[in-house]
């Protein structure tokens, strides 16, 4: 008779979970609802969102321990695209097991950061649809969040809530080109606080108006139990906290408004929150 | 060795080598013909292009298929006819050398407003045929032949060949009658068993093979495109040009129409830009989606080569690049429909001054590719198939 002994395990093997983070787009506590003039911001414009494409990188799980890791195995992949009329960009999985344990937070950068803001990193659509104009400074939008809002003098006006890389502007008037006739603006409205930059000053010096969060929660990854976790973008916070923000301040268009900008980032380090379905 | 060991070890190696010669794809369907064996076409990936293309499983690109789809395009018995008063091809209104358009200056389609063979003028006017293989975003101008379309006649451009032979703004014929013509023609059926393995002509292969030559269509060596390369410098009013077309405070073209991060010079997608305030036309994008918002939408085009001219908009009512400028700066039409980034709306416009237009101007002119106009690659065979 032939026996053939069996395997014994010398030790435990580590335990891995599943991970994902699924991206909500919500106005006060509700489910944002797109092309709906319905909602009201700090500033009092009343406004509707048609729609919110924004990048989000180096997503990392904070252990216990304080140990981050990252939700993908190669950092270049860490950049995710979410567009809230592509449903499949809402989950964002972890691209490998990830040690079991307890995690007291996550980790993630709204838009890209400097390193990883280069221009033609994605050439296929719709992330290359995102790029940013060299000129103001190359990479990508961090975000676009388009809308209309009733202006101050009643009309629905478009706006393109879009943030990036900002630039400061040769305000003294010196070009890098050769002096054009400026033109007549006149009839525009300038809105206080606006200043509609010389269209071809040199830039000066560009910002990088990226920024990361990490937020607190705290929970735990088993093996054979996934893990979805609640990314929430609260929208109405873009329009107030460090500031309040009014488009009837700053109008329809930002990219070339860093004091927009800067405005806008240092309020939206509130905008972003974690809920646990469990 | 015993008799029966041979019989049995002879028995083997004869089953054996019946195994090992079984059936063969080289095979060839007549005995006379080579094999079928298509050389794949590799479609090279211009710089900072997308890499993703979008070609139909079921029709695979190859050198054999272009070739065929080549003689096709321009091939008047497209329209299932010899008559010459009755001959129509793509080539009718897909003129090379004017972009694949007809071109403003036609001489039997005035204006470029082009119509089939009886006399009905088409609904909207021709769309370039330029890097449509990296279009993933529904084809025409409200997008109706899109991949995952319900309806599996309306997905990708070999159904526009079939759109193209039977509508009555078209070529208003038979699809029946076409195959069966082709298959007439000395020279023809060969060309099919080369690029799909039969001799039979279907509709089907008709379709496919013009639609592999249309997706060879690449146009990327413009002055732009060498800009971006780093290998020439563009002037100082094309430079400024290229300043207005990519900021919000200059232009403003390019969160639709591309730029720097996306040489495809479009994105494929649809806008209402505000060139009315009522929207009667009943093959919007509307017609599509069924969504009120998309009332006077329609595709936002590619700007390569449209410097050779008009006419542009989806019914053709500018003439020249001056009057869209114009209209871009001062003649834009509120309505809740305008897309939200067309947000100098409530201005009437960019509000360009002269000098700005014309820097603009200069930049869209290095747009302008002259070696995809006169690619001999995408030009009228000297003879077609069964010519002598």
């Amino acid at each position: 008779m032939l026996v053939i002994p069996g395997c014994k395990k010398t030790e435990e093997a580590t335990a891995f979970g599943d991970f994902s983070l699924k991206v909500k787009h919500e106005v006060e506590g509700e489910a944002l609802k797109t092309d709906a003039l319905i909602y009201t911001n700090a500033a009092g414009n009343r406004y509707m969102v048609t729609e919110i494409q924004w990048f989000i990188s180096d997503i990392q799980l904070i252990k216990e321990d304080g140990e981050a890791l990252g939700i993908t195995q190669n950092v270049d992949e860490n950049i995710f695209y979410i567009d809230t009329d592509i449903e499949e960009t809402h989950t964002i999985n972890s691209s490998y097991p990830i040690p079991s344990g307890n995690y007291s937070g996550i980790h993630f950068t709204f838009g890209l950061d400097k390193e990883a803001n280069k221009s033609h990193r994605f050439v296929n659509p719709p992330e290359s649809f995102m790029f940013w104009p060299e000129y103001l400074g190359g990479g990508y939008h961090y975000m676009k969040l388009n809308g209309k809002w009733i202006n101050e003098t009643g009309a629905i006006e478009p706006f393109n809530f879009h943030l990036g890389i900002g630039q400061e502007y040769d305000e003294g008037g010196k070009s890098g080109y050769d002096l054009f006739e400026f033109g007549d603006r006149g009839h525009y409205q300038h809105c206080d606080g606006y200043m509609p930059p010389q269209k071809l000053n040199s830039v000066t010096a560009f910002i990088h108006n990226n920024f990361s969060l990490k937020l607190p929660l705290n929970f735990t990854i088993k093996t054979g139990e996934p893990v979805e976790i609640d990314l929430i973008m609260n929208i109405e916070k873009w329009f107030y906290g460090y500031k309040v923000y009014d488009h009837d301040v700053w109008g329809g268009a930002i990219m070339q408004q860093q004091e927009a900008m800067d405005i806008a980032c240092r309020n939206g380090v509130e905008a972003f929150s974690l809920r646990s379905e469990k | 060795m015993s008799a029966k060991s041979f019989i049995l070890k002879t028995l083997l190696a004869f089953t054996i080598s019946l195994f090992l010669t079984g059936c063969s794809n080289d095979k060839p369907a007549f005995p006379d013909e080579p094999g079928y064996k298509p050389t794949p076409y590799e479609i090279e990936i211009p710089y900072a292009f997308p890499t993703k293309l979008n070609i139909p499983n079921d029709n695979p690109m190859t050198e054999e298929g272009v070739a065929l789809g080549r003689f096709l395009f321009y091939d008047g018995r497209l329209s299932g006819r010899t008559h010459p008063d009755s001959l129509m091809s793509c080539s009718t209104c897909h003129i090379q050398e004017n972009n694949f358009e007809p071109g403003i200056d036609h001489p039997v389609f005035e204006g470029g407003f082009v119509h089939g063979l009886t006399g009905q003028q088409t609904h909207h006017v021709v769309l370039p045929l330029v890097n449509l293989v990296w279009n993933h975003s529904g084809y025409g101008w409200n997008g109706g032949i899109y991949k995952n379309n319900d309806n599996p006649n309306f997905r990708t451009i070999e159904d526009f060949v079939r759109i193209a032979v039977m509508a009555s703004d078209e070529m208003d014929g038979d699809t029946n009658q076409v195959k069966a013509l082709f298959q007439s023609l000395d020279g023809y059926p060969e060309l099919f068993y080369k690029a799909f393995g039969s001799q039979q002509i279907t509709f089907n292969n008709i379709e496919k093979a013009i639609a592999q030559f249309v997706r060879t269509f690449v146009s990327a060596e413009a002055k732009i495109d060498r800009y971006l390369r780093g290998e020439e410098q563009l002037s100082q009013p094309e430079l400024n040009g290229f300043i207005l077309f990519t900021t919000e405070e200059g232009a403003d073209c390019f969160h639709c129409h591309g730029g720097f991060g996306n040489p495809l010079f479009t994105t494929h997608l649809f806008y209402n830009n505000g060139k009315d305030t009522v929207f009667d036309d009943l093959a919007d994008r509307f017609a599509i989606t069924g969504d009120i918002m998309d009332k006077g939408v329609y595709k936002a085009p590619t700007l390569r080569n449209i410097s050779l001219g008009g006419p542009y908009m989806h019914d053709g009512r500018f003439e020249t690049l001056d009057e869209v400028i114009d209209f871009y700066s001062h003649h834009l039409q509120v309505s809740e429909q305008v897309d939200p980034l067309m947000h100098h709306l409530l201005r009437g416009g960019v509000q360009l001054t002269p000098n700005e237009k014309a820097d603009l101007k200069a930049f869209i002119s290095t747009l302008h590719d002259e070696n995809f106009l006169k690619n001999p690659a995408y030009s009228k065979p000297k003879k077609f198939p069964d010519e002598p």
